[in-house]
This record gives structure tokens, C-alpha cells and sequence, in this order.
């Protein structure tokens, strides 16, 4: 069963003889579960089509549906819940907020829907990305893999179904990484998560189970590489 | 470019935008002094003018060493503080989130290079470079008001301001405002300097956000609901924005109420009655001789008005707590007991609404030193009189005291069933705007012997008044419109240094009415600091003031809380943080997430 559904996204910046066409006709579907990666060259567009993916921002045409929803359709406040409760988001430079502390920040998804955050998935989070002890530390008393792993908490504490990643380990050294894509493909299996993670590292784009290249707008599909 | 130096004025062209505020800040300072110094120098030298035509010979220092001279320096000065504090800490507010919003860009100059003492002459010389622009233009500003404030004075109030210098250009003021822009400038840009000094070069590097490491405390969660935390949070942890907003905030409070002071003291030296007469007609006995019926003749005459009258009976023996005393009885009519409501003359708790009509209840006569009470009984023959409201002071004396004695006031029908007397002891005329002086002589005419007419046509002061209050409300209004401008600027600018942090709170779910509250919480946060620290010392101000200029000089003048104008200006207050929160809300509305979030 197909969770994600892009069909025909087009996007263009500018018009006429300084419009730049960011995206063109990309089509391509995701099912449930799936870990995939998004490779392609600085300025491609694969940071466009992962804010698209992700609602942050609006195609020039085109058709989006996640969970047989269809995106577009929703208004501001609908779509802002909704990428709230199902779609979870790790940027490059981690994106924490500062006056939170890890245990705040992971919960911060929840607290903005008004609601309890359940203590035990809590702990089982904060275990599972060994920030037990750091709790209570804010991310300037952090490391960037322990920023990291905190912004994979928040992305994951609403179990969404959709987690969105764009360069996580660009700021990362190795081991930092490979910590992080591990966690991530982890929880991917056990909480049936589908992720799509953009990356420049090809290293890192042979673990998933699909890869795709954006390459001037257009996206190639290079197959599966897991199976 | 000959050196480091000359990137200020191209960086200050890039940056024209977010310089506008700080140059608004400067330009008001300058204007504002300047036109008060300059208004003061015209009052003094028509006041030169005035006494040299009456005595003779007078000189400047004499004028200075008067009462009226001294009270007039002692009020300058004090406003004098108060402006130069509040160009400080607009002026300073508006460089530091100037210096905050650039924080890479100091990062980067120490990277290549420049030293911490540069960089802090480097951020002076910036704030220098735009008195180049402000200071003429304030003072410019201040002239043409001053000119402006003058011609009004002179052709439209005249009465006593015939005398006052139409062009006349003042140097204490041009002086004064020269130095209030360097001055507050240079005091405003220090601490902004040593902060721009302090930035580490690593930040031109490192892509952390710039707040990241001030924050040393954790938001509190459990009070209040994420957003209103944070945004309480936002306001609280940066210490010197809260310090400079709760000075803006509390400035414009403690402005207002020391401005409002001034309107009191124009009320007391130039008390406007709606029951204030342009003719009076009294009877040369001081008894109660003039004919009832003239009231009803002359109010059909040309050129009047409204006719009213008084009568009058002195020293009548009565009792008051059983023992003896002696009172004055004045008979008020019902247009001149409307009027005592108008002119807010009663004290707390009257009922005048008893005294109207033939009844038992009369107001009495009232000062600090009295113990009549609303409710106390006083005996005349077998009649028994309540007192159903106190005036605030004795209308009769000329220094507002009672000194003792007690005058009650009673109305007509009243007073005629106690005492008899129908006929007037004062008759008062308001005239029509275009009443002749054959008008008045219509009226001379008419009266027998035993009356006198005065005609008060001349000593009308409201012209003067009117002119007082627009001048002071003037200020006052510059004054709140750019304190407001300032601070919904920095808040704007706090909230554009956070732009990145917000962009990434929508992208995790955080929606616009949530982005909204969070701003609003912050706003308000300041509106609150600034409204306990501005209130406070605000009344300490105001009694400051009240005492020199009212308190000294009227002795019936009783101190009290300024409730009206300060519930107007915590209102004030309060849509100035509405209106903080509402622009930059707006602003990151329209802009898209991935803008927020790419933004550096």
C-alpha cells in the first residue's frame, strides 16, 4: 500500500526569462515502511521536493497525497495539524529550539496539539537515542550528534507515519552518522515509519531500500538497492 | 575606500531600512528639546518684553530669579531629564537590536581582522553618522514648530502672548538640541559597542543561531501553554531587551503623567468654569437688592446668552453638634448647580441631585482644614439643614480656603423658603459670541442705582487655555506615537532575530495563531514590566510635579490619584503591544517556512 503519492509536481521560481524551473513533472509513489533516499547535486532540487513532501511549501502544479490525503487541499490551519501529527521533520543544522531543553524539545510536537506526552514512550525514546542524562540540557550544552539524535526524538514522539530528513548527517562527523542512520532505519522498522531522507553521501544512500536522484528538477528512479 | 571606516556609510545605505527607526529616535530627541528650549527663551523674552513696557528696566537675570522664573527652570530641567532618558533609551533599544540582528556580520569583521577597539569605534562612529542626518533635521523640525507654535499664539490666543517673537530663532535651543543628539547618542551606542566588541569570531563561522548560547535557563512548561511560555520565555531571558523595552514602555507612562501634570497646573492658573460669567451685575449694598425680574428681562435681551443668578445672606446664627455658629447662605440657581457637576467641583460622595427644588439639603463650602462631613445637620431657626455635598474648595475666598467659616449652598427655592428673599444679590450673564458692547450698554441701561455692571468680556482666558492644552497635548501625542513606533520596532526586530527559530516551530507543527500568541505573550510580557516599573515611578513623578508646580502655589489644591490619565495611558499601553505583536505576527504569516528557516 502506497503511504506517499506525488504526482506531476511541478515547481518554477520567477517568471518569464528569469523563471527557474526547481522541480519538472516528478511522479513517484512510496509505500509503507519504506526507507528511501533522495541523492542529487547541490541546487538539484531535492530540498524543494522534500519541503513539498512536507507541506512547507506549495507546488507550481501538481498533486500530493500522504495517507490517501491530498495536501493541497487542506487549508493553513488543517494542513499545519496535520503535518503536525503525521509528518516528522530532521533538518541539517538540527533546528532545536534553544530555550528548550532535549526532553521540552522532543515533547514540543505534542505540547502544541495541547496534549499529554506519553511518559513511557518518552523514556523509551530517550533511551533509544541514549539522551537519558541529557535530558535536562539544553542543545547549546549538547554535542551536534547529541542535537541530532534530540531532533530525531521530536520527529518521532507523535509516531508519525512520514519522517522527513534532509542532509541529517551533513553536520555530522562519521560515527556521529552512522549512529544516526542506524536510529533512524531502527525506528523506521519497529514504528512501520517511512522515510525519505535527502543525502550527498552515497555511502550512506546504498543502506536504504530505494534510492532516487534529482538531477536539474527532474527525478531519475534508481532502483531498489536492499533487496 | 581610504580606510575601515569608510564602510559605515555604505553599510548605512544597505541598511536604510533598519536604520529609519534609529534616525526617527534622534530626530524626535533633537526636535523636542529644541522646541522646548526655544519655546521657553520666546515665553522669557516676551516676558522681558512684557515687564520692561510695565516697569521700565528689567533684566534677563531678574526675569530668571522670579518666582514664576524658578518654578519654570525647575520644570524644564526635569523635562529636560526626562527627554534626554527617553532619546537614551529609545535611541539605545534601536542600535542594540541593530547590533543583535548583525551579530555575523561583527563575527565576520573579527575574523578578518579588526580589533575589539575598532569595532566599538566602529559602532559609534555609526551612530555619529546618522546625527549627521537627524540633528538638522530635528532641529530644522523644532524651528519651524517653535515659529509655527508662536504665530498661533500671537495671532489666534493674543490676549497676553501680543508680545511673544513671531521668527525668533533661539540658540539655547539649537545648542541644547545639538548636544541632547551627541550626547544621547553617544551614551546610547556604548553598550551596543562593548556588546558588538564581545562577538566571538567563530559566529561568522558557525551557523548557530546568535541566542543560542544566552540561554541558560529552561522555559517553564508547566504555568502556562508552550506557546505563551516560550513567548514569555523570549522577553525574560534576554536581559537587556527586557530592560531597554520595560524603560520604553514605563518612559511613556511616566511622560504622559508628568505631561498630564502640566494640564492640571494650566486648570488651576487658569480655572475654565462652565459657569464662568461674561458680565456681572451686583448691588452696592452686598444686599440681596436686585430684582428678580430683571433675570427674566435680560435674558430676552440681544446678545445674551444664559442669565443666572446669586443671593446671599451672611453670618446667620446657628447650631451645628449643638453648639453656636455662625454661616453664610448662597443661593445657587439651577443652571449654576449644573454647572458645579460639570466642573467636577464636588467631593466623593455628594448627592447633589437632593439639593435641587425646595428641600432640606445644601452643599457646604470644603478645605483640608474643615470638619464638615457629607451628612452633618445644621440648624437655622427651626429649620434642619443636611449637608448632602462637600466642594472640593471655597469658591468664595480667593485662595480657595474656608478659614474657618462656613457657607452653605442652597438652591433658589430652598433659600427663599428660609429666608424670604427672592430678589438677586449677584446677577451673572453669559453672552453670545457676537455680543456688542452696545449690547452690554442696552443692559447699563436698564439697571437702577444700586447695581453695577462689570463688563469681563476681556479677561476670557479660554483662548489662552485652549492654547496651553494643544500645545501639551501635542507633545504628549509625538511623544506617544514614537515611544509606541520604538517599541513595536524592537519587537519587530527581536522577532526578526528569531525568524530561523520560528521557521523551524512551524515546520514541527507550531500554527499561525500559536506563532501569534507566542509574539503577543512576549509584547506583552514587556507592556507588563514596563507598566509596574512606569506606574510606579510615574506617580512618584507626578506628585513631584504636582507638589512644585500646584501644590506650592495653590493651598486648596488637594493631591490626588490620577486615575483617568492613567488608565488612559495604561490603555495606550496595551494597543501598543497589541499593535508589537500584530506587525511582525503578520509579517512571518506572509513568509514562507522554508523562507523562515533558510533565513541566517
Amino acid at each position: 500500500m502506497n503511504l506517499l503519492e506525488i504526482s506531476n509536481i511541478c515547481k518554477t521560481y520567477g517568471s518569464g526569462e528569469t523563471a527557474v524551473h526547481a522541480l519538472k513533472n516528478v511522479s513517484f509513489s512510496v509505500s509503507k515502511g519504506e526507507y528511501v533516499a533522495v541523492i542529487g547535486e547541490s541546487g538539484s532540487g531535492k530540498s524543494t521536493l522534500l519541503n513539498m513532501i512536507g507541506a512547507l511549501d506549495t507546488p507550481t502544479s501538481g498533486r500530493i497525497t500522504i495517507g490517501g490525503m491530498d495536501i493541497f487541499s487542506m487549508d493553513d490551519r488543517r494542513l499545519t495539524v496535520f503535518r503536525r501529527r503525521n509528518i516528522g521533520f530532521i533538518f541539517q543544522s538540527f533546528n532545536l529550539i534553544p530555550e528548550l531543553t532535549v526532553e521540552q524539545n522532543i515533547m514540543f510536537p505534542v505540547l502544541l496539539d495541547y496534549q499529554k506526552p506519553d511518559k513511557k514512550y518518552l523514556e523509551e525514546l530517550l533511551t533509544v537515542l541514549n539522551l537519558k542524562e541529557r535530558r535536562n540540557h539544553l542543545p547549546s550544552q549538547l554535542s551536534g550528534g547529541q542535537q541530532q539524535r534530540a531532533a530525531i526524538g521530536r520527529a518521532l514522539i507523535t509516531r508519525p507515519s512520514l519522517i522527513l530528513a534532509d542532509e541529517p548527517t551533513g553536520n555530522l562527523d562519521t560515527q556521529n552518522s552512522s549512529e544516526v542512520i542506524t536510529l533512524l532505519k531502527e525506528a523506521s522498522k519497529k514504528y512501520e515509519q517511512t522515510i525519505i531522507m535527502i543525502t550527498h553521501a552515497r555511502n550512506l544512500a546504498q543502506t536504504a531500500d530505494h534510492v532516487l536522484q534529482v538531477s536539474d528538477g527532474v527525478l531519475t528512479d534508481l532502483g531498489r538497492c536492499r533487496e | 575606500m581610504k580606510s575601515y571606516l569608510s564602510l559605515i556609510p555604505i553599510s548605512a545605505k544597505v541598511h536604510r531600512r533598519q536604520n529609519k527607526m534609529t534616525l526617527l529616535c534622534i530626530i524626535f530627541a533633537v526636535f523636542l528639546v529644541t522646541a522646548v528650549f526655544s519655546m521657553a527663551e520666546m515665553g522669557i523674552r516676551m516676558e522681558q518684553t512684557r515687564l520692561l513696557n510695565k516697569h521700565g528696566d528689567l533684566t534677563f537675570q531678574e526675569v530668571m530669579n522670579s518666582t514664576t522664573g524658578q518654578t519654570l527652570c525647575i520644570t524644564a530641567v526635569i523635562f529636560f531629564v526626562l527627554i534626554l532618558t527617553a532619546g537614551v533609551l529609545m535611541i539605545s533599544s534601536s542600535i542594540n537590536s541593530n547590533v543583535t540582528q548583525r551579530t555575523k556580520f561583527f563575527g565576520m569583521m573579527r575574523c578578518i581582522g579588526m580589533s575589539k577597539q575598532q569595532i566599538i569605534h566602529f559602532v559609534k562612529l555609526e551612530a555619529l553618522n546618522w546625527c549627521k542626518t537627524a540633528i538638522p533635521i530635528g532641529i530644522l523640525l523644532g524651528i519651524i514648530v517653535t515659529w509655527g507654535l508662536c504665530a498661533i499664539l500671537r495671532f489666534l490666543v493674543s490676549e497676553e502672548f501680543s508680545d511673544i517673537p513671531l521668527f525668533g530663532i533661539s540658540m539655547v535651543g539649537i545648542i541644547s538640541g545639538v548636544i541632547v543628539g551627541i550626547v544621547t547618542v553617544l551614551i546610547a551606542a556604548g553598550a551596543p559597542a562593548k556588546r558588538a566588541s564581545k562577538v566571538s569570531p567563530v559566529k561568522a563561522a558557525s551557523g548557530n543561531s546568535e541566542n543560542a548560547e544566552n540561554m541558560n535557563h529552561a522555559v517553564n512548561i508547566n504555568l502556562f501553554k508552550i506557546e505563551t511560555a516560550l513567548g514569555i520565555h523570549h522577553a525574560v531571558s534576554a536581559k537587556k531587551t527586557l530592560l531597554l523595552m520595560t524603560g520604553s514602555f514605563a518612559l511613556t507612562i511616566i511622560l504622559f503623567l508628568s505631561f498630564s501634570v502640566l494640564i492640571t497646573f494650566v486648570g488651576y492658573i487658569m480655572p475654565q468654569s462652565a459657569a464662568a460669567s461674561d458680565v456681572t451685575i451686583s448691588d452696592i449694598d452686598n444686599s440681596n437688592g436686585i430684582d428678580h425680574a430683571f433675570l427674566n428681562i435680560i435674558s430676552k435681551m440681544d446678545g445674551v446668552k444664559r442669565v443666572f443668578g446669586r443671593r446671599g445672606i451672611f453670618d446667620i446664627p446657628a447650631h451645628l453638634d449643638s453648639n453656636a455658629v455662625e454661616i453664610d447662605m448662597v443661593s445657587y440657581d439651577d443652571f449654576d448647580l449644573d454647572c458645579l457637576v460639570k466642573d467636577d467641583m464636588l467631593k466623593k460622595g455628594s448627592d447633589i441631585s437632593k439639593v435641587y427644588g425646595n428641600s432640606n439639603y445644601v452643599l457646604a463650602a470644603w478645605d483640608k482644614e474643615s470638619t464638615l462631613e457629607i451628612g452633618d445637620k445644621i440648624y437655622v431657626g427651626y429649620e434642619e439643614l443636611e449637608i448632602a455635598g462637600l466642594l472640593k474648595y471655597d469658591p468664595f475666598s480667593s485662595d480657595g480656603l474656608t478659614n474657618g467659616e462656613i457657607t452653605l449652598i442652597t438652591s433658589g427655592d430652598t433659600f427663599i423658603r428660609l429666608t424670604g428673599a427672592a430678589d438677586y444679590l449677584l446677577l451673572l450673564i453669559q453672552t453670545t459670541g457676537d455680543a456688542t458692547d452696545e449690547d452690554i450698554t442696552a443692559i447699563r441701561n436698564i439697571l437702577d442705582q444700586n447695581c453695577t455692571l462689570n463688563d469681563l468680556r476681556g479677561q476670557r482666558t479660554s483662548g489662552t487655555y485652549t492654547a496651553f492644552i494643544f500645545c501639551i497635548y501635542a507633545f504628549l501625542s509625538i511623544i506617544t506615537l514614537v515611544t509606541v513606533l520604538n517599541i513595536v520596532n524592537s519587537i519587530s526586530m527581536s522577532v526578526s532575530s528569531k525568524i530561523k527559530t520560528y521557521g523551524a516551530m512551524r515546520a514541527v507543527g507550531m500554527d499561525q495563531r500559536q506563532i501569534s500568541k507566542m509574539i503577543a505573550a512576549e509584547a506583552f510580557t514587556y507592556a507588563v514590566s514596563g507598566g509596574i516599573v512606569g506606574s510606579t515611578a510615574g506617580l512618584i513623578i507626578y506628585r513631584l510635579l504636582y507638589n512644585v508646580l500646584i501644590g506650592s502655589h495653590f493651598s486648596y489644591a488637594i493631591w490626588s490619584l490620577p486615575t483617568i490619565p492613567l488608565l488612559i495611558i495604561l490603555l495606550f499601553v496595551c494597543m501598543a503591544a497589541i499593535t508589537a505583536a500584530y506587525i511582525p505576527a503578520k509579517q512571518i504569516h506572509s513568509m514562507a517556512i522554508t523562507a523562515a528557516i533558510n533565513e541566517l
